[in-house]
């Protein structure tokens, strides 16, 4: 059954339109990635589903919902949380006081609590950086912490941009093993990635985005060995990235 | 000669702590709003002529009266912010001018409402307290010691009330704050709000000291403008930093020569530390 289903959505910056007619369905549970270039659109998709940009035209309907417009603090009541390009932490705040604002929401005291347990259940590293400043940490423990974050509103979808986006190869592995780890848990997870065969080897489905509107889609095993997808995103057969 | 030394230091604190109430409002409103509030020697003024009639017309008690008028002054900048300055978030320039405008019309409508002169209003406490033959006037210290209760109040607020935390967000990147759920437009009206009562707070805090009316507003602002530029505009130490510096400063130049060289001066310390580090002592280079 669809879970989330995006209609006929069009986005626009002033007069520049950034996605245009985009149609996007996802199962609940299911892992679904958007590939494209810089500047395609896929960022601007995950913004407009988390509420920081308003739509133009289109629908955006979760779990029969019509959501379309809400505010970012709506939108996490219901249960999307994302965790943005460029991980955008606190940078002057220490981990624990990150992981709080992410729980910003949650019922006090309480859902603190369970959110930490939580979010010490896939990064249980986290723990012993609590008090340090988020900006002192590597690229990949930002990473993680910023995942962390985004999973202390206990979210029904994750929304990932870029999560692998300047990482070292073992911590493009890490970000996958923590994808799936969350996916299991029952989350549905929209990834938007530039690595093509990282997102695609995690996913259920894909889409791909060029200039703003859907160009390709199908089950990402399909799409690993569709002829345009390898030419333009895959870069041939010879690479091989350490996501598995 | 040292203690004439630690009675300047002392003299120095205690205006540094009026500074720093005043500055760290101005300082708070800028780092979360990007909004250079020009009016925020009007919030001082309005606190003195609020707190002169709760505690001299109406003849509250001194605390009492104080709390009131910090508490106006807060809700009437809520007012303001919400009406007048909301669509003025993030853009400096006509947020500036905005409030500009706003001074000039709250000084204007006092000046017609209550006359131009200047009255003076009874002091609550009076006389002199000696420690270690370091003078200090008591009215002085009992305006130092709300400062400071009120000033730690703030510091922990901020550190540890989610509603503070949510203030640092908003400050450090408003859009990743509102990814968490906050609002940034309510986190505004209430920063505005605290940033307006501290300077009421101020105003009323001075105003049995100094005299009121519609102009005393305009010194306590470009003495904030100081200690922030001083500080770094829109960081907190900075501006507790700056405050500290300012009043030590005065103090030494107006005991060992004179207040208006001890003006002079603090001005030439703003253009040297402008010159030496731009964005202020504990100001992020942006």
């Amino acid at each position: 059954m669809t879970f989330i289903r995006i209609e006929n959505l069009g986005v626009r910056y002033g007069p520049i339109p950034a996605v245009t007619d985009l149609n996007i369905e996802m199962a609940k549970g299911s892992v679904v990635c958007m590939l494209g270039a810089n500047g395609a659109g896929k960022s601007t998709t995950l913004r407009t589903f988390a509420g920081l940009t308003k739509p133009f035209a289109g629908r955006i309907v979760l779990d029969g919902e019509d959501v379309t417009g809400l505010p970012p603090d709506e939108m996490v009541r219901r249960g999307v949380s994302l965790s943005p390009e460029g991980r955008r932490l606190f940078a002057d705040m220490t981990v624990a006081e990150n992981l709080k604002l992410g729980a910003y929401l949650g019922s006090g005291r309480q859902g603190w609590k369970s959110g930490m347990e939580r979010v010490f259940s896939y990064f249980p590293r986290l723990g012993e950086r609590l008090h340090q400043r988020a900006g002192s940490m590597s690229g990949g423990e930002q990473q993680m912490c910023a995942i962390g974050r985004a999973m202390m509103s206990n979210p029904r979808v994750l929304l990932l941009d870029e999560p692998s986006l300047g990482l070292a190869p073992i911590m493009i592995a890490e970000v996958a093993r923590i994808v799936r780890h969350i996916n299991a848990d029952g989350i549905t997870v929209f990834i938007v990635e530039q690595n093509a065969r990282l997102a695609l080897k995690l996913s259920d489905y894909g889409y791909l985005l060029e200039t703003g509107r859907l160009v390709r889609e199908g089950p990402a095993s399909k799409l690993l060995t569709d002829e345009h997808v390898q030419a333009a995103y895959l870069g041939g057969l010879a690479s091989e990235t350490p996501a598995d | 000669m040292l203690q004439l030394l630690t009675q300047i230091g002392v003299n120095g604190v205690m205006m540094g702590l009026v500074y720093i109430t005043m500055a760290l409002g101005f300082t708070l409103i800028f780092g979360i709003m990007r909004i250079v509030n020009f009016a925020h020697g009007e919030f001082y003024m309005l606190g003195a002529v609020a707190l002169m009639f709760f505690y001299a017309h109406f003849g509250l008690d001194y605390f009492v009266a104080v709390f009131l008028a910090a508490a106006c002054v807060a809700v009437f900048g809520m007012l303001v912010e919400r009406v007048l300055l909301r669509q003025f978030v993030g853009r400096e320039l006509n947020g500036m001018i905005m409030t500009l405008a706003i001074a000039i019309t709250i000084k204007a409508a006092v000046a017609i409402v209550l006359g131009p002169q200047e009255v003076s209003i009874p002091r609550p406490v009076t006389g002199v307290i000696t420690l270690g033959g370091i003078l200090v006037p008591n009215d002085r210290l009992l305006v130092g010691g709300v400062a400071v209760v009120v000033l730690s109040g703030f510091y922990l607020f901020l550190r540890f009330a989610p509603a503070g935390l949510a203030m640092r967000a908003v400050a450090q990147d408003w859009e990743a704050a509102a990814l968490q759920g906050i609002r940034p437009q309510r986190v505004y009206l209430w920063s505005f709000g605290i940033g307006c009562m501290l300077a009421g707070l101020a105003g009323a805090l001075m105003a049995p000291i100094y005299t009121i009316g519609p102009y005393i507003g305009t010194v306590p602002m470009l003495k904030a403008f100081i200690v922030v530029i001083l500080g770094g505009l829109g960081s907190l130490p900075g501006a507790v930093v700056g405050g500290l510096l300012l009043g030590l400063v005065e103090a030494g130049f107006a005991t060992f020569i004179n207040t208006t060289v001890a003006t002079m001066i603090s001005f030439g310390l703003v253009v040297a530390i402008l010159l030496v580090r731009p964005a202020g002592l504990m100001g992020n280079a942006r």
